[in-house]
């Protein structure tokens, strides 16, 4: 073969990664795959069933769990949730999140500090905030309302938790109050790597803090937008753990969301088949929704 | 040639038409307004911490006959030492310590490999990876968990926290390979092929430059990874048996009886748990903004 | 063109791997190796027992069982899940038993709680040991009914809760209640005294749905009387009809009237139970255990209190109540060790030394002296006829729906009438195969 082809050869696998790429790869995938994408694929396969999550036995019903998930009134009312849910969640933590990196990451005193505060809730057992914010939020004693009544605004004190169209909201204020910490740290870390000398030259040339911000900091902070947002908004497709504590999705199912629905169909209804098939329901969309990010990422590769 | 100087340093800018000592003085005023701009909000945010607080230092017959909104009669620091035999701390902070201790490095650094091989080393099927780890963040984690049971039923391994490092590293590398991942991709090319040239070989490049030009995202991958498993709860209560292998959110349960909970001491048995995160991740975060604006410097 | 391969081995790749896992799956799941727990053969000395005991009883249990180990040569590991209850533990007892380490013996509420083990098979069926250690005259029969599912005695009962009112006497005293009502008419004019009084009546929170249906199944006790409510719960009966509405009525206007604290449906129960030992309310509707969590963990003396059956009109009094009791793994190693372990743990010492306030085993009832009003309870109300409460008569998707109609009339968003046609369409779409 001439030596051009060789050339070519050889730039072709050295775009590749080849051997090398892989044995970076490999260990975090076997395990990845062992532990995680294997147990997920063998329970979705029963998404096709009618297995109860308890007996030995049970029937293969193709897609008739996915039928009835359409003309089930309760997922309608948690797919409306979780949309909101995921809007809301995920806005105005990534927007506030923001707001707390840049400064702190400027001329602040006592960082250390304030960096530790915000943080804090995202350190907490769920069931703890669940607790707290259910005592802030009594409509009689709690804080909150007690609050709106020293201030004159009594119209407003009422049963936050009780009442169906309130109770999402509600529970939407302490899911921000929790989770503020993540994109306030990932955008922390991504600003140190933000040159301060394009700051000083920009600074030297007359641009306003405002300026500085739009024309500097979020460019640069583009990828981290990506990776933020990208993690939001699937943490907010999954969301569970909070909504349970908080409301167990009630009143009554106000506060319904996929996964809990999921959860209450797999653990505690004996519907095991049913519930997977709203799990594999929050997967497929939760991918779909992914692959605009995806693509971006592995957009290089194609060249 | 350009060299990076702490903002701190930097000389008083000369915006046009103000002397010195007029943006020296707007300088400092605006680091005071921010600071009591933010003062103000953290109190406002810590707020509903306190009634932890407060709750964890009544007694709880205090708590029960006065509800949890009203202000202590006395005050106990009894409940911590009652915390500490309840909750079985002595024995589940070890167990979460080791656990901690066992998986976080070792998961961190597997993720940084894999995001490495993604973000630099433009492995084949990189996209089909991606989803495939993407996969990984989607599925909820109950699913998953009879299987797992099964599997590690199948080798011995329930009732082991060696038990739970297998799906503990699993579910962490999704997040920590999408972060790192972008972050690696950041690392300016030029750095990695100058090494090349100089003859190191790859596991040089990732370990002597990638990794630490990466420093806060590794902390910060850290931090959230290592929050991650010390609350961790189902995997923990469906794959533990005896009181000698719970980690910490499981014998958080000691605090809740069937009708009512010990919320007193709950409430101090949290506080016992949160806080060596709480210490760790405020040493820890320097390293996030330690001055290291590894991205940016050249040469 | 690179775009087209890259896709194509994207779909290959995914596929592939589903392929794969799909046929694994059909390995796992199914028919879990049938090792038998604890150990092997029927003469295996090891047992183990898994329950969800609070911690400041477990230490006791532990003990109990280590005297059963050493009388009879075995050694017993106890397993404990302490807190949160229904919520978590059936979770793990569930998945141990579907990855086939099931325990040997396990607590378990009975009701639609348990019944799930037993459809399952996977709860043994124990009339042979109920014959052997003529469990029947030991313990009382309307619990044990309990435990019994298509007429298989599935479960030995130790515990019996009833549900009555657990009032303040200084509540009433300032209200100008001078003794507790005897029917149902009573207590409404007695809400209104409290009302007037500057208290709320009844201390109530549905968060989780089972606490404010407490009074619901209260009211249709009262409105349907013994023998319908019982057709309803197996839905022999229709619910669409005047009774059930009158039910939903009188629930609507506990709220309206202000006789339930205000956002009841999202009040947490365990904060709100303590509201009458707190002077936030009157009363509150619940099971003996409040004696000794609520009023005397708040430092309150019992004679303060006081405890009646709510008053319906039906005769014999009935109240709302529930079993606990333990079951045998239908593949235990030793099932004929585990019905004695169960045997002795049920013996009147072992009730008393554990502990148990609201025993259903004759001989174990509440210490008169330590638990006044539970020793009251035991010999008056608690000798009564129960109905099985609500949430365990009913499967949890029926009562979570239930639950949802209930929290609906509270709110106004669904008229009594149309609650009780709803209620009626939950019951008949009730699978009961």
């Amino acid at each position: 073969m001439s030596a051009a082809t060789h050339r070519a050869r050889r730039a072709r696998k050295a775009r590749h990664g080849g051997p090398v790429a892989w044995g970076f790869a490999l260990p975090a995938l076997i395990v990845y795959f062992v532990f995680l994408v294997y147990p997920a694929l063998s329970s979705l396969w029963f998404s096709l069933t009618d297995w109860d999550g308890l007996s030995a036995a049970y029937n293969v019903v193709g897609v008739d769990n996915y039928k009835n998930m359409a003309a089930d009134p309760v997922v309608r009312q948690a797919a409306i949730n979780n949309l909101i849910w995921a809007v809301v969640t995920v806005v105005v933590p990534v927007v506030l999140g923001l707001a707390l990196a840049v400064a702190l990451n400027g001329k602040v005193r006592g960082k250390p500090v304030l960096r530790l505060i915000f943080y804090t809730p995202a350190v907490l057992p769920l069931v703890s905030v669940a607790s707290i914010w259910g005592w802030l939020y009594n409509p009689q004693y709690g804080a909150i309302n007690a609050f709106l009544r020293a201030v004159g605004l009594d119209s407003l004190a009422q049963p936050w938790l009780g009442q169906d169209s309130t109770a999402l909201a509600a529970t939407m204020v302490a899911a921000i109050w929790l989770r503020i910490g993540f994109p306030m740290l990932l955008y922390l870390a991504a600003l140190q790597g933000i040159s301060p000398d394009l700051y000083e030259a920009a600074t030297v040339d007359g641009a306003s803090r405002w300026q500085q911000f739009w024309h500097i900091t979020m460019p640069g902070l583009r990828p981290a937008h990506y990776v933020v947002v990208a993690l939001s908004v699937i943490d907010s497709f999954k969301v569970f753990d909070l909504i349970y504590a908080m409301t167990y999705g009630g009143p009554g199912t106000a506060t319904q969301v996929m996964g809990t629905w999921m959860y209450f169909n797999v653990f505690q209804y004996n519907q095991a088949g049913y519930g997977t098939a709203i799990a594999v329901v929050i997967t497929v969309v939760a991918i779909v929704v992914s692959i605009p990010y995806v693509r971006s990422q592995t957009k290089e590769h194609a060249i | 040639m350009t060299s990076v100087v702490p903002t701190a340093a930097l000389p008083d800018a000369t915006i046009a038409g103000t002397g010195p000592a007029r943006s020296a003085r707007r300088k400092s005023t605006g680091g005071i307004g921010t600071t009591v701009v933010m003062t103000l909000v953290a109190l406002l945010w810590i707020s509903p911490l306190a009634l932890l607080v407060i709750t964890a230092v009544r007694p709880l017959a205090d708590f029960v006959s006065h509800g949890p909104l009203s202000w202590p009669e006395t005050f106990t620091l009894k409940n911590f030492a009652d915390a500490w035999g309840i909750g079985n701390f002595a024995t589940t902070y070890r167990n979460s310590a080791i656990l901690l201790i066992m998986k976080v490095p070792i998961g961190v650094f597997l993720s940084a490999m894999l995001a490495y091989a993604l973000a630099k080393l433009r492995i084949r099927f990189g996209a089909a990876i991606m989803y495939t780890v993407f996969l990984g963040l989607t599925i909820p984690i109950y699913i998953t968990i009879v299987p797992v049971f099964v599997m590690a039923r199948s080798i011995g391994l329930t009732d082991s926290l060696l038990g739970l490092v297998g799906p503990y590293l699993a579910f962490g590398i999704p997040f920590e390979v999408l972060v790192l991942q972008s972050f690696f991709r950041q690392l300016p090319d030029e750095i990695i092929e100058a090494a090349r040239i100089d003859g190191a070989g790859p596991w040089r490049i990732f370990l002597t430059i990638v990794l630490p030009l990466s420093a806060p995202a590794l902390v910060t991958v850290l931090i959230l990874d290592g929050v991650a498993t010390w609350n961790e709860f189902l995997f923990a209560l469906i794959l533990l048996n005896s009181n000698a292998h719970k980690t910490i959110p499981v014998g958080l349960l000691n605090f809740q009886g069937q009708f009512s909970n010990n919320s007193t001491g709950l409430a101090a048995g949290i506080l016992i748990a949160v806080v060596p995160i709480l210490i760790a991740y405020t040493f820890l975060q320097r390293w996030i903004v330690g001055g290291l604006t590894a991205g940016a410097s050249k040469g | 063109m690179i775009d087209n391969t890259f896709s194509r081995r994207r779909f290959l790749s995914l596929g592939g791997g589903a392929a794969l896992a799909a046929g694994l799956a059909a390995c796992t799941g199914t028919g879990s190796d049938d090792t038998a727990t604890g150990g092997s053969g029927t003469g295996t000395k090891t047992l183990r027992l898994f329950t969800y005991e609070d911690n400041s009883t477990i230490d006791l249990l532990k003990a109990q069982i280590k005297q059963f180990d050493t009388q009879n040569g075995t050694t017993t590991t106890v397993d404990s899940l302490p807190g949160s209850g229904a919520a978590v533990y059936p979770d793990k007892l569930r998945t141990e038993l579907l990855g086939g380490s099931g325990p040997d013996v396990w607590r378990i509420w009975g009701g639609q709680i348990g019944a799930p083990y037993v459809k399952a098979k996977q709860a043994m069926d124990l009339s042979k040991y109920y014959q052997k250690f003529g469990w029947d005259s030991k313990i009382n029969q309307a619990a044990v009914s309990g435990m019994t599912f298509d007429g298989i005695k599935s479960g030995v009962p130790y515990i019996g809760a009833g549900i009555g009112v657990w009032y303040s006497k200084a509540a009433f005293a300032k209200a100008g209640i001078a003794a507790p009502p005897t029917s149902y008419a009573e207590l409404e004019e007695a809400n209104a005294k409290l009302v007037k009084s500057g208290i709320t009546p009844a201390g109530l929170g549905g968060k989780y749905g089972w606490d404010i249906m407490r009074l619901f199944e209260y009211l249709l006790e009262t409105s349907a009387g013994p023998d319908l409510h019982d057709k309803l719960l197996v839905g022999a009966e229709t619910w669409d009809r005047p009774e059930v509405v009158t039910a939903f009525t009188n629930f609507k206007k506990w709220q309206d009237q202000k006789w339930l604290p205000d956002g009841a449906v999202g009040l947490d129960p365990a904060d709100v139970e303590l509201w009458y030992v707190q002077g936030k309310a009157a009363y509150t509707l619940t099971g003996q255990w409040t004696e000794a969590q609520g009023i005397q963990a708040g430092g309150k003396k019992s004679a303060d209190f006081g405890v009646f059956a709510a008053p319906t009109a039906g005769q014999p009094l009935r109240h709302s109540g529930f079993v606990e009791g333990y079951m045998i793994n239908a593949k235990a190693g030793n099932p004929d060790m585990a019905a004695a372990l169960i045997d002795f743990l049920v013996k009147p010492e072992s009730q008393k030394a554990v502990k148990v306030t609201s025993s259903v085993v004759t001989g174990a009832e509440p210490d008169k002296a330590t638990l006044p009003l539970s020793y009251e309870w035991s010999q008056g109300p608690g000798r009564q006829p129960f109905y099985t409460i609500q949430d365990q008569a009913l499967p949890k998707k029926q009562a979570d729906q239930y639950f949802a109609i209930q929290s609906d009339v509270l709110q106004g968003k669904t008229s009594p009438a149309d609650a009780a046609k709803k209620m009626q369409d939950v019951i008949k779409a009730w699978d009961k195969s």
